[in-house]
């Protein structure tokens, strides 16, 4: 059974905690991503997995087992690290059989994994040169083949991608996946790169000074983001997150399937009504807000509205297939996607329309106030 | 990251380690720790057989290595250590220094301004470095003699340079070609003359070269014995000379005024080291390896 | 020589009278110095020759930089000084190695062409040392590598007092061979040397070690390599430390046994660095001469006289200069081969490599 299991885990280096108590649990062949800016405590956490640092507090259980004192060697997992580690003076043959020489198997069923492996990525070619010979595609394969080729308990990597261009990245993240995707083994990925994460993760915990924000399926951390953090990490472009005061809601009333409030807030200089979440009602008048809408939540109309601002056009950044315009509005900031036939011009004045229904909104204490 | 990571050391060393570096430095340790206990033992006790291990420390020793009344054979005779003790000190220090100088300049020039076939004369420098003594004693002293350096401190001084240039070109040169050429580019390009980039630039990110290459000359020349033995006067020995000089004696060797002459000399190479022991690690390798 | 095998073409062809014509400048001043000994007096000979050694000098830093002052300006005095202090006297040497010369007489030198060089080698004494040198040399080496091999798998990881410790293994290094010489003596000493009372210990007899040749020869190697390893040490941890700390924990991950690690990681690393000591201790071994001196005068008689000290009593007790030169040249003429032979073995390596 290849599950992951931690709880309470904590790593505090003297004065610095990296990593404050965090339970997580990770099911057989799930691939979970920590995800976070650099310094949140991620890193830390795959290497107390590993084994590669001792925990100041907490448990971890591999398929069950406590192996908070076990070495990473006992621990039977497989980790494909940053900066590959491949052994320069191996050739590529030797560095993908080199785990399996733990397991006392003979040439021939050695051979037989490499040769599995080195088919699925596609290293044929290069199976006699040595890492210092490799492209960078290639190292990064290697590393992987490394870590598929024998059957460990779990799978870890570290910022996997971080190296490779853009081109190379894409095509390997879908080769990751597929591979994943026929093992079955709890799985955990490290990653700054939230496209990485949404892309192969069935699950995301977004880490933030050392604890986990959200976890959840990419979709729920796209659409319901727990906190401010989550929200504004996640998305690119960038959520827009708008100080509002909250100036009272109405009744509530079903649109679209889905129950709703009315709600008027104070923003800018002026005001704005919107469907939301009917919790919202819990919120007392006056209370200060956040309003979170995306990018895409936008609209440009013609005419004023009761759910719609005004703002400038500041700078115009095109996009490819769409256009992405920043605004501003008194001490406020807009960013709006647009289609990219849509004319605009520097300086001119629109109205964006807050699309029904994508708006959330965070209280004072940056959580999203949801029912 | 707030822990302290030395490279492969990600783990600290089995409890039980500590101990058995300590035994096992100590054992090696021992024949120097003879020699600094000697040092405060009475001519008798030295000699003691079984030795002593628990004696009363005296001074006397160290007191002769100044004193200028040390008796030879009845005589009151001069030690003149601290005459010695200065000559090492002042020609150790000068020659180093001197070698710096016209080595880093030279290393500079070297890294900077390459030649066809570079390597071919820093293989030649080097390998000046690896002469045996005897090949170019005999006409280093005639030469000496002819030209009136004998036992002169420029003579030595000279010499001593000579010997350190190899080493510290080598290493400067080193230390040199790993600089990233772009700051400077940007320095030139804001208007700094050659100079001005060399000293405000370039020479302070090679600092630790400077150190390794000072202890390394400093250690070299502080023990050094042969040349020292046919080229220093009776003005400007070193303590090695004087030390060879103290033990043929018709008396024997004074094994307590040697212990305490050594122990003093030993101090400021020492202490040096000491203080630069990260840049030795990179000296001994001669910055063939990048940490 | 090295030098003119470098390929270079001056201006002008090999006769053209310019300031960076350095080839004709060099065959000249070994003509004009090898004359100069031949028929001048010592002393204005000397002169002469210095005088076209620093012309050559002059010529080849001239020609290497040419239109470029600047470097010219900073490699020129480094340079002077290596061919005053180094290179001058070895040409000195060589061409008095071509005649009979002794230091003491009066009389001019007289011409023998290679008559030095072939007594050298047909000397029975020669070979002697030859091998004594040899076999003191192998020992000590080995002595220092494994030692020192040992002593930085003892420092490789870290743990309190580890700077510390590490200072006391390296004060032998520090140590004058005055004081190392006398005091091995001391040690050895049978009446009162520490070795023997401790022998003395378990067999109640008192131990003598430096009179026989075998026994100075253990005394030598043992103080030598007492010396020294801490050398090898420096080099190999060098090695050590410097493997990155993401192969080990891959490693680690990968379950491989420790014998594994460190073949497979640790090796390669400090292999070089072991070939590096090899070569530095080898060729300090070649011409040990202080401790050998020191300990015991390369006794009992001459049965340890290494060639280095062989080569001093020639010269400075014996007088026999030119004979002893042409031997040195010899000794100089190993060094340089066993260096090529090093750099050679690395280059290959390193192109292997990439």
């Amino acid at each position: 059974m290849s599950t992951i299991e931690l709880h309470g885990l904590t790593k505090a280096f003297g004065d610095l905690t990296a990593v404050k108590s965090i339970d997580l649990t990770v099911a057989a062949g799930e691939v979970v991503c920590l995800l976070g800016p650099s310094g949140c405590g991620k890193t830390t956490t795959l290497r107390m997995i590993a084994g590669l640092e001792q925990e100041t507090e907490g448990e971890i259980r591999i398929g069950g087992t406590r192996v908070n004192r076990l070495t990473p060697a006992e621990r039977n997992v497989a980790m494909v690290f940053q900066f590959y580690a491949l052994y320069p003076t191996l050739t590529v043959r030797e560095n993908l059989a080199y785990p399996l020489h733990a397991d006392r198997l003979d040439a021939g069923a050695i051979e037989g994994h490499v040769r599995r492996v080195s088919g699925l990525l596609h290293l044929d070619a290069v199976l006699n040169q040595r890492p210092g010979q490799l492209a960078e595609g290639e190292k990064q394969r290697v590393a992987v083949g490394r870590a598929i080729v024998r059957d460990p308990n779990c799978f870890l990597f570290d910022e996997p991608l971080s190296r490779l261009d853009v081109q190379l990245r894409e095509e390997m993240r879908s080769q990751i996946k597929e591979v994943l995707e026929g093992l079955n083994k709890a799985t955990v990925i490290v990653t700054h790169d939230q496209l990485e994460a949404l892309t192969m993760a069935d699950r995301i915990a977004v880490m933030r000074h050392g604890v986990i924000e959200q976890c959840a399926s990419p979709h729920d951390i796209f659409a319901k983001p727990a906190n401010l953090f989550v929200a504004g990490f996640i998305g690119t472009p960038q959520m827009n997150l708008l100080p509002a005061v909250l100036i009272g809601s109405d009744d509530c009333g079903v649109r679209q399937g889905t129950v709703t409030s009315s709600a008027r807030f104070r923003i800018g200089e002026g005001t704005i009504t919107l469907a939301v979440d009917p919790a919202v009602g819990r919120l007392a008048p006056e209370s200060s807000v956040t309003l979170g809408i995306r990018p895409r939540g936008l609209e440009l109309v013609a005419e004023p509205q009761a759910d719609s601002l005004a703002a400038r056009i500041d700078l115009i950044e095109p996009m490819g297939a769409e256009t992405l315009l920043h605004l501003v509005d008194g001490s406020l900031e807009f960013r709006i996607v647009v289609d990219r036939r849509t004319e605009a011009r520097v300086g001119e004045r629109v109205n964006l329309r807050f699309r029904p229904g994508q708006t959330h909104v965070f209280d004072g204490s940056e959580q999203r106030v949801a029912s | 990251m707030a822990a302290r990571v030395v490279s492969r050391n990600v783990r600290q060393a089995r409890p039980g380690w500590a101990a058995l570096a300590t035994i096992v430095s100590l054992i090696y340790f021992f024949p120097v720790l003879w020699i600094i206990l000697t040092a405060f033992k009475t001519y008798n006790d030295a000699l003691a057989v079984p030795p002593e291990w628990l004696f009363t420390p005296t001074l006397e020793n160290f007191f002769s290595v100044f004193s200028r009344a040390m008796t030879y054979q009845g005589a009151a005779v001069d030690t003149g250590f601290d005459l010695f003790f200065f000559n090492s000190i002042f020609i150790a220090m000068t020659s180093v220094a001197v070698a710096l100088v016209i080595g880093t300049a030279a290393a500079y020039g070297f890294s900077r301004y390459p030649l066809k076939g570079n390597d071919t004369y820093l293989f030649i420098i080097l390998t000046t470095r690896m002469l045996p003594p005897i090949v170019v004693i005999i006409p280093i002293f005639i030469m000496f003699r002819e030209v009136g350096l004998s036992g002169t401190y420029l003579g030595v001084i000279l010499l001593y340079t000579a010997f350190n240039l190899p080493f510290t070109i080598w290493m400067m040169k080193s230390f040199f070609d790993e600089l990233s050429r772009e700051v400077e580019d940007a320095a030139r390009m804001d208007g700094s003359s050659e100079a001005k980039v060399f000293f405000k630039i370039c020479l302070p990110q090679v600092i630790p070269g400077l150190a390794a290459t000072a202890v390394f000359g400093l250690i070299l020349t502080w023990n050094e014995y042969l040349f020292a033995l046919l080229l220093t006067g009776v003005e400007t020995r070193t303590v090695p000379v004087a030390m060879g000089q103290t033990i043929g004696g018709a008396i024997g060797v004074r094994w307590g005024l040697l212990a305490a002459i050594e122990t003093l000399f030993l101090i400021p190479v020492v202490s040096v080291t000491f203080l630069l022991q990260n840049q030795l690690l990179r000296g001994v390798t001669f910055g063939t390896v990048k940490r | 020589m090295a030098v003119a095998a470098s390929g270079v073409r001056t201006r002008g062809g090999f006769l053209a009278l310019s300031w960076s014509n350095w080839p004709l400048a060099l065959v000249a001043a070994l003509i004009v110095i090898a004359l100069a000994v031949w028929l001048l007096p010592g002393t204005v000979a000397f002169w002469v020759s210095l005088a076209a050694a620093a012309v050559v000098a002059f010529t080849a830093v001239a020609f290497a930089y040419g239109r470029r002052n600047n470097g010219a300006l900073l490699v020129a005095p480094a340079v002077a000084l290596l061919v005053v202090m180094n290179i001058f006297p070895l040409l000195w040497s060589l061409g008095l190695s071509f005649f009979r010369y002794k230091a003491n007489s009066i009389q001019p030198p007289a011409w023998l062409g290679i008559a030095n060089f072939a007594t050298v080698l047909t000397s029975a004494d020669v070979w002697d040392r030859l091998r004594t040198t040899g076999l003191i040399m192998i020992l000590t080496v080995s002595c220092q590598l494994v030692v020192g091999f040992l002593l930085a798998l003892l420092f490789e990881k870290q743990f309190r007092g580890r700077r510390v410790l590490l200072m006391l293994v390296l004060t032998p290094m520090m140590l004058s061979y005055v004081a190392v010489g006398a005091f091995f003596r001391y040690y050895y000493e049978p009446t009162f040397g520490l070795l023997s009372q401790f022998v003395r210990i378990f067999t109640g007899e008192p131990f003598l070690l430096l009179n026989t040749p075998w026994g100075a020869r253990a005394g030598i190697v043992f103080a030598d390599a007492w010396m020294w390893s801490p050398f090898v040490m420096l080099l190999v941890l060098a090695g050590l430390v410097s493997v990155p700390s993401y192969l080990y924990e891959a490693a680690e991950i990968d379950r491989a046994s420790w014998w594994r690690k460190f073949r497979t990681i640790t090796f390669p690393y400090i292999r070089g660095l072991l070939l590096l000591a090899l070569l530095f201790r080898t060729i300090e071994a070649f011409k040990l001469f202080d401790v050998v001196f020191l300990l015991n005068e390369g006794g009992p008689g001459t049965s340890n006289e290494t060639i280095a000290l062989y080569i001093y009593r020639q010269s400075f007790q014996y007088n026999k200069t030119s004979y002893s030169t042409a031997l040195a040249y010899i000794m100089l003429f190993v060094v340089v081969v066993l260096t090529n032979l090093y750099l050679y073995a690395v280059n290959r390596r390193a192109r292997e490599a990439a």
